[in-house]
């Protein structure tokens, strides 16, 4: 007997659309981290840390190596924001790999939504958390006396930045987890490349006072490029040392390259997590 | 031994009958070279209570993976609820449950908003989402629960839990993988209950157990899948019959002597005609023949004759053990529990039908 090439049956079919598939993982994710307090605190209490302690401990040394004018808390608070974001970003593959070993992601592939929706949905709620994040950061910052030059709207510019800036990071840390598909590993790998790129890039100094080597590491590291473009928006002053461009006047010097070392970046890596993500939730056999 | 043959014509259903399952030379090969399923056919269907049986390591999982979307077979043809697995994933997807072999529940949710999310997932019509949702925490005796975190849950209540989430939608064909391994005999009871109820309501049960008292009490028709193929494939009592005929246990008074005499009288008296096995047990003879029931008193009148005084007598149908002895030469039944749980451990780690996410 040859099997029916047509379906003989009617089937229930589901409600669903795209917008309700991202929704749902969106709250999902939401509950999550509301559910875990610690994981939350923790990633605000670190750069909150770092941003008293450098201020209160750095901040008369620092502040001869930087412009005049320029206070040590307004130059150190869009670093701490783009720090928030690499710590919040790190979790999005954490929160993969659990899924993987409790079972809760093979279950979400057997229902009928949408794949691309249910990454799209948790992605959405760990970039609500960057914002949420850094407004408590910024709003916390200028409490200690630092001052965002451009105002309320450059503020939210700083916070598009962060954003934007967590993509890339966000795409590795998910890469990674699916590369190991162990938490522990997801986790060192994340921890174990932040801190010491944060200290190689223009975060904490102008990049001009460092040694020569640390200046070239910095050309190369994507922190640099996230930093000076919140900083650039902060001091409303065009504060990229690593390359000397010209062409577009004022603050764009900074912006202008920053945002188009960002947006290959998030792209390029994005892609590769894209493919990652397709790849382990595809039928193939491998 | 294949006993597929001989039951297919009484078995099948009549062609207007549809089928939840049909599977054609289904061959499942890894990338590695693990040949997991290696050419597997079966038809199931609409209704019925269908137990896929086999060792750990026969290709269950492989299989079911398979009909559940998240395998592409390597070779052959199947379609699930009338949908190929290839081209029709989605319909599928929207017309089955599939409970994995591992609990799998978001402990950071509690048991209703498990459900509430499983309902989101499937698109459950919002209207009948809040009525759904306690009618499923009711079957599964999770209401008193139903605010508490799954985190905080036994085994057996994340189990049920995972189970309530299979059938939000109310899916007319459900894949329970090994849905009871690790569970206390209670806890154990209390799904079957449950999955007998669904089953009542006209819900298409795919079981894989590795538990034969399980596949006996619940299944109506079973396969058994071992290194990848099906070897028999039958209704559990046709099944016993089949292969292993009845087993007469006769109790003895009289020591040794009169045990092996006995044995001696079954083998050459003739009282059974289809050359019946007999097995010298602690206290008396164990006889296995098709006509143990027809033909014992004669027995017992020619005992009493020779002399040999008769303490005990039961006929009883042999176990699914019986029949997978006969089949494949070992039990499937560990005698202890807690040892092919640890096999089990061991076997996953080491195969190649990781149960985690999409890898395998």
């Amino acid at each position: 007997m040859s099997t029916e090439t047509a379906p003989d049956r009617e089937i229930s079919r589901t409600s669903n659309s795209f917008p309700r598939d991202v929704w749902t993982n969106f709250m999902r994710w939401n509950i999550n981290a509301i559910r875990n307090p610690f994981v939350v605190v923790s990633s605000l209490l670190q750069p909150i840390i770092f941003l008293v302690l450098f201020t209160q401990v750095f901040g008369n040394i620092a502040g001869g190596a930087l412009q005049t004018g320029v206070s040590y808390e307004s130059y150190l608070l869009p670093a701490i924001a783009v720090q928030i974001s690499l710590v919040v970003a790190s979790s999005s593959g954490i929160g993969l790999v659990d899924d993987i070993e409790s079972g809760v992601f093979q279950k979400t592939l057997v229902t009928p939504m949408n794949r691309a929706a249910v990454f799209l949905g948790k992605t959405l709620s760990e970039l609500i958390r960057i914002v949420v994040q850094v407004v408590i950061i910024l709003g916390l910052g200028v409490v200690l006396g630092a001052n965002v030059a451009t105002g309320i709207p450059g503020a939210l510019a700083i916070v598009g930045i962060a954003v934007l800036f967590s993509l890339w990071f966000l795409a590795f840390s998910n890469t990674v987890a699916l590369i190991t598909r162990d938490q522990e590993s997801t986790i060192i790998a994340a921890n174990m490349l932040q801190l010491p790129l944060l200290f190689v890039s223009s975060a904490f100094l102008p990049v001009s006072s460092m040694p020569p080597w640390i200046q070239t590491v910095a050309t190369y590291n994507p922190i640099t490029y996230g930093v000076d473009a919140a900083r650039a928006i902060m001091l409303d002053a065009d504060v990229m040392e690593v390359l000397d461009v010209t062409a577009f006047g004022g603050i764009w010097n900074t912006l202008v390259p920053s945002l188009a070392v960002l947006i290959v970046l998030d792209v390029i890596l994005g892609a590769v997590a894209v493919y990652m993500i397709n790849r382990a939730s595809s039928a193939s056999v491998q | 031994m294949r006993t597929n043959q001989a039951d297919r014509s009484g078995e099948q259903p009549p062609d207007d009958r549809r089928y939840a399952v049909k599977a054609e030379d289904l061959e499942l090969t890894y990338a590695d070279g693990t040949e997991a399923v290696s050419g597997v056919s079966m038809a199931v269907p609409e209704g019925e209570f269908f137990g896929f049986l086999g060792p750990n390591g026969a290709g269950k999982t492989t299989t079911i993976k398979v009909l559940a979307t998240l395998l592409n077979p390597t070779a052959g043809t199947v379609h699930v609820n009338g949908f190929d697995v290839e081209a029709d994933q989605q319909a599928i997807r929207e017309s089955i449950g599939y409970m994995a072999q591992e609990t799998s529940v978001i402990t950071e949710m509690t048991a209703r908003e498990n459900l509430r999310f499983a309902c989101d997932a499937y698109g459950v019509p919002r209207g009948d989402r809040s009525d759904r949702i306690e009618e499923l925490l009711d079957l599964v005796d999770l209401a008193d629960v139903a605010g508490k975190r799954a985190e905080g849950f036994s085994g057996g209540m994340k189990k049920r839990l995972d189970a309530a989430m299979a059938l939000v939608h109310r899916p007319p064909l459900v894949f329970l993988d090994e849905p009871t391994t690790g569970l206390d005999p209670k806890a154990r009871n209390r799904l079957w209950d449950y999955f007998e109820e669904i089953n009542d309501r006209g819900t298409t049960i795919f079981l894989t157990t590795q538990y034969l008292e399980e596949a006996d009490h619940l299944c109506d028709r079973l396969s058994v899948i071992l290194d990848g193929e099906i070897v028999a494939e039958g209704a559990p009592e046709t099944l016993k019959r089949e292969v292993g005929g009845e087993i007469l246990d006769v109790e003895l008074d009289d020591g040794s002597d009169a045990r092996v005499r006995a044995a001696e009288i079954v083998r050459e008296d003739g009282i059974f005609d289809d050359d019946p096995t007999v097995d010298v047990t602690d206290d008396g003879i164990t006889v296995t023949s098709r006509e143990s029931r027809t033909r014992g008193p004669d027995l017992l009148v020619a005992l009493r004759d020779a002399g040999i005084t008769v303490t005990g007598f039961n006929v009883r149908s042999p176990t699914l053990d019986d029949v997978f002895l006969a089949i494949t030469g070992e039990h499937l039944d560990d005698e202890n529990p807690a040892a092919s749980d640890a096999d089990a451990v061991e076997s996953a780690a080491g195969s190649t039908t990781a149960p985690d996410g999409g890898d395998r």
